[in-house]
């Protein structure tokens, strides 16, 4: 009989009775052959292996990270709620001990879920993995903590989150924005002015393989992660790099997903995106379970593979060799950002959002505090074609007292002014989380 | 008299117990023990002795509940069996080699049933060759994915032929998924096979013998229900592990329960805990494991543990436990060494055989181990009833965190609240008090517990269940078990495979002789996909899987709670 060498957690929730309409990519059937696959293979009955019921996460999950408009109930569902209370499951199986590692097979997606929430984009609404990491470092102390985006389309949403925090390392892997959604995620983003090399984007010419991927895993991601020894490692988890999704160009097979998986040796993977849902998923899950476990996935071959078809051409390996020569140094020696705004103490940045799902358009202005003793505080003045002009305020894990201070005193200062249709402040230092407008 | 008697007979580990049935009540009942190499023989003698209690001939239906194949299983008296197994794409099939003569060959289905990669026919022939030549006459086949499209099982059914004298295919046991289940269920069936039709002839003999040649016999499955003989000869697997079935069934069939409940058979050395939810009981979510073998064999949710009225008293770094061990029986009837009932003696609970002994025994041990007596026996008493406590509090746990995967079931799902305790066995009537303590729940001790196994495999009904599969797309529809595979309109939907599902249940069941109540039909699991390509319906996947539920036959309903 089969033991797993790595005990494993399987949060699987393929929320059957929810799609996001009848023919979306999201929809019912999305995880069913997965299902299928899983319980043909008699995974769950594997000696270390278990099927776990998720969480539901709740609101207050929900605004430890995000600055929701004009409320969180509006932006999201119930489908919402549980995927990111299975983040937060696997993340509680793995800290509490009970697991070696878990794996939340969950839907609907998050990684394009930003800091700033006025509906759905890239079918994300709120951002799994920041809800749950947040979720950790509020309940269970653990702060250096690494992403890495394997998704196809860049993780631009938890970039956007993570942007200004020197104690979350960011990487992802993707296909070349100049060619997908959201068009995003080039080398030169590498964080913001106090966590400057902690976000790393890796683009990836379209049609890269295995060989491509394993490479940068190889020469890029464990280097940096070696070093910067974080103390959970997270797979966010698209399947999309396969060479069947119907939405993207790469050619990455279910075995190649294992290894990456293996060199990876994440604690946590959290599902995200991919919509092959007959030709990839089933395999690719099951791949990255038997690696996850430490079993045997060789086995684990697509039916319709044709070795020949999904071999990365010569000028792709070089390229992405190049690559993998240059980014090391965007984490040991980042350049300074030359396209800094300072004001007054702030560092300031204005973003145009398009949310593609709902339709909607939103402009922020940004503005970090240049704080000499910390990372400093974020004020975020933002606005759409749904939402009149908003405020949130959030005083980060890790910032001074004297920038917490401020950070509360803005907050009611624009209680006071008005100005703002809704105000939220997270104040992580105090625990403290207030909205008003409504 | 209106109907014919009913003979329910459970040979247990220690003893065979039988009774016949009438609409009044229990008419006659005989416990005998079990003679272990030869349970035909306590068969016959249990017969034997309820034809003195009721005339033999009255007798219409004789259900037997046996460890027979149980224990071949577990003494490895089980035949050689040669498994021919297809995998595909995933884990290696032979990760799950059963057994001497495994052959695993190439060849792949897919999810939906698609044939992705044809099974190699020269490899098939090599295996079957091979097999022969160790003169193999037993087989199991089975594939990947086969109840989605059992074409490959059935093919090399074809090709082993006059080879075998059974070829147990894995889509016949059950639709459902799970490929090494469904290897060692195959597995199990072929290799326990000949042993159980051995034995089944042999009863006919003796029934004919003993004049009970009207009498239908049915055998008693994990799952509380009964299966006609003829379909037991070629499902032997699913006779395995029914004992605790019968008790359970034994309950439900005296006592009306419609709540949440809790099941306890209190033995001699273990106590079997089973779960009732709004009255039904509980299955086991896959199957039942033979040894360490999951199965797919469908069986009521019970556990054990070695906890019994002759479990020995120990202390271990000044903690009062009892149980696992069993040096002997209790002081009370002669043993050397204090147990619970013993602890139940001195504290004036029970009134067991010698009393003075079981004093005497429980004074010397707590001097021994410089305990008072009443403190000894008052903390035995306590942890024999927390372990069961801790235990019932796990499983009811463990129930209601079982995986879900609808957002409705997992905000609005039902939990399981017990609000009501049923108990059985030798020490059922000692330890009510203090289960009633340690639970605060109310208690009840049925009359009759201890024949109820008895009573529950005498009043169990038939059960069956069936798994529908349809594909709009591929314009197909399988129910594996029941053998049907047929064209459908590509706008069959999920209404129509309800009714399919359940009219194909019944008439299989009517064919078999059994006749069936429509109201005991039950749709447990229907769902459809809509299956989408390029952003375009292309058809829809439907899954529905229905049963005919555990519960007692339908006229002796109104014996209901009489006996509790
Ligand atoms: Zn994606
Ligand atoms: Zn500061």
């Amino acid at each position: 009989m089969l033991k797993a060498a790595h005990s494993l957690g399987i949060v699987f929730f393929p929320a059957f009775d929810w799609a996001l309409s009848p023919t979306h990519p999201e929809r019912e059937e999305r995880l069913l052959y997965t299902q299928d696959q899983l319980e043909e293979e008699g995974v769950f009955d594997i000696e270390g292996i278990a099927e776990v019921k998720p969480l539901v996460a709740d609101v207050a999950d929900v605004e430890r990270v995000h600055f929701t408009f004009p409320e969180t109930e509006l932006v999201t569902t119930r489908s919402h709620l549980v995927a990111a209370g299975g983040a937060m499951r696997a993340a509680q199986l793995v800290l509490s001990g009970a697991r070696d590692k878990a794996f939340a097979l969950v839907r609907p997606p998050g990684h394009h879920a930003m800091k700033s929430v006025h509906g759905t984009r890239g079918f994300c609404a709120i951002n799994n993995e920041a809800i749950m990491i947040e979720h950790v470092r509020e309940t269970h102390g653990a702060r250096r903590i690494a992403v890495v985006d394997t998704d196809c389309h860049h993780g631009d949403g938890t970039q956007d989150i993570y942007w200004h925090d020197p104690d979350v390392l960011f990487i992802s892997l993707h296909q070349d924005g100049r060619t997908l959604y959201p068009g995003t995620g080039f080398p030169a983003e590498c964080g913001g002015p106090k966590a400057r090399g902690r976000t790393i984007n890796i683009p990836l010419p379209p049609q890269t393989g295995d060989e491509g991927f394993l490479m940068v895993i190889e020469r890029v991601v464990r280097p940096i992660l070696d070093d910067f020894k974080p103390e959970l490692v997270i797979n966010s988890a698209g399947q999309d790099n396969h060479f069947t999704d119907p939405i993207t160009d790469m050619n990455v097979t279910a075995r190649g997903y294992g290894r990456l998986n293996e060199l990876l040796n994440p604690d946590i993977a959290v599902l995200e995106g991919g919509y092959s849902i007959q030709g990839a998923l089933p395999y690719v899950n099951l791949a990255i379970v038997l690696a996850m476990a430490g079993l045997d996935y060789s086995g684990v071959v697509e039916p319709d593979l044709e070795p020949a078809r999904v071999r990365q051409s010569n000028r792709t390996t070089e390229y992405v060799k190049r690559l993998c020569g240059e980014l090391p140094r965007l984490y040991f020696n980042p350049p300074p950002d030359t396209s800094l705004t300072r004001e007054n103490g702030y560092f300031v940045r204005r973003k145009e959002i398009f949310y593609d799902t709902d339709n909607i358009r939103e402009t922020q202005m940004e503005f970090l505090r240049d704080c000499e003793h910390c990372p400093g505080f974020l004020r975020l003045e933002t606005r759409s074609n749904r939402v009149p002009l908003s405020l949130g305020i959030e005083a980060p894990v890790g910032v001074c007292g004297a920038c917490a201070e401020e950070a509360r005193r803005q907050f009611e200062d624009a209680q006071l002014k008005g100005g703002f249709r809704y105000a939220q402040l997270i104040d992580r230092v105090n625990k403290i989380y207030q909205r008003i407008g409504f | 008299m209106q109907w014919g008697m009913l003979l329910g007979i459970d040979v247990g580990g220690t003893h065979t117990d039988a009774v016949v049935i009438d609409e009044s009540g229990i008419a006659a009942s005989c416990k005998v023990p079990t003679e272990h190499g030869n349970l035909l023989a306590s068969v016959e003698s249990v017969i034997d002795c309820v034809c003195r209690q009721v005339p033999a001939a009255e007798i219409e239906r004789l259900n037997l509940s046996t460890t027979l194949t149980t224990n071949a299983i577990v003494e490895g008296k089980t035949e050689e069996v040669g498994v021919l197994a297809v995998g595909g794409p995933g884990i290696d099939p032979t990760d799950f080699m059963l057994c001497r003569h495994f052959h695993a060959l190439s060849g792949a289905i897919d999810h939906r049933g698609q044939l992705i990669r044809p099974m190699k026919e020269s490899e098939l022939a090599a295996a079957v060759a091979a097999c022969r030549k160790d003169g193999i006459r037993a087989y199991a086949a089975v594939s990947k994915f086969s109840p989605r499209n059992p074409g490959m099982e059935n093919r090399m059914a074809e090709v082993i032929g006059e080879a075998a004298d059974v070829v147990t295919r894995g889509h016949a046991l059950t639709g459902r998924l799970n490929f090494p289940r469904r290897l060692a269920t195959a597995y199990f069936n072929s290799a326990i096979w000949r042993l159980f039709n051995d034995f089944a002839d042999a009863v006919g003999k003796s029934l004919r013998r003993l004049g009970l040649s009207a009498a239908r016999v049915n055998i008693l499955k994990a799952d509380g229900g009964t299966m006609p003989l003829s379909m037991a000869r070629e499902m032997p697997v699913e006779s395995i592990l029914s004992g605790p079935a019968a008790s359970i069934m034994g309950i439900i069939s005296m006592c009306d329960i419609v709540h949440d409940s809790i099941i306890l058979d209190i033995g001699g050395t273990t106590t079997d805990i089973a779960i009732f939810a709004k009255g039904a009981p509980l299955m086991e979510p896959d199957g039942i494991a033979i040894g360490s073998h999951p199965t797919l064999v469908r069986s009521l949710l019970t556990r054990s543990i070695g906890v019994g009225g002759d479990s020995a008293l120990s202390v271990l770094a000044e903690e009062v436990r009892v149980g696992p061990q069993r040096p002997g029986p209790a002081m009370a009837a002669g043993g050397g060494h204090p147990t619970l009932i013993d602890a139940c003696n001195h504290l004036g609970l029970a009134g067991h055989g010698d009393i003075a002994r079981s004093r005497a025994g429980i004074e010397r041990f707590a001097a021994d181990h410089s305990l008072k007596p009443e403190e000894l026996a008052q903390r035995a008493v306590d942890a024999a009833v927390g372990r069961i406590r801790d235990e019932v509090r796990a499983m009811v746990k463990e129930v209601n965190e079982r995986p879900v995967y609808t957002i409705h079931e997992l905000l609005e799902g039902r939990r399981i609240v017990p609000s009501k305790i049923y108990i059985m066995g030798g020490p059922a009537e000692v330890l009510k008090m203090p289960i009633f303590k340690a639970f605060s729940l109310s208690v009840s001790v049925p009359q009759s517990y201890a024949v109820a196994n008895a009573v529950g495999a005498a009043l169990t009904r038939t059960t069956r269940s069936v798994e529908l599969f349809a594909d709009t797309e591929q314009l197909r529809l399988h129910i594996p078990t029941l053998g049907v595979s047929r064209v459908i309109e590509p706008d069959y939907d999920l209404e129509a495979a309800r009714r399919d599902a359940a009219r194909s249940l019944l008439s299989f069941m009517r064919a078999e002789g059994v006749p069936s109540r429509e109201e005991n039909v039950e749709i447990t699991q229907a769902s459809s996909f809509n299956m989408v390509e390029g952003g375009r319906l292309v058809g829809r996947n439907i899954r529905v899987k229905c049963q005919i539920r555990p519960g007692i036959l339908h006229r002796y309903k109104e014996l209901l709670g009489r006996l509790c």
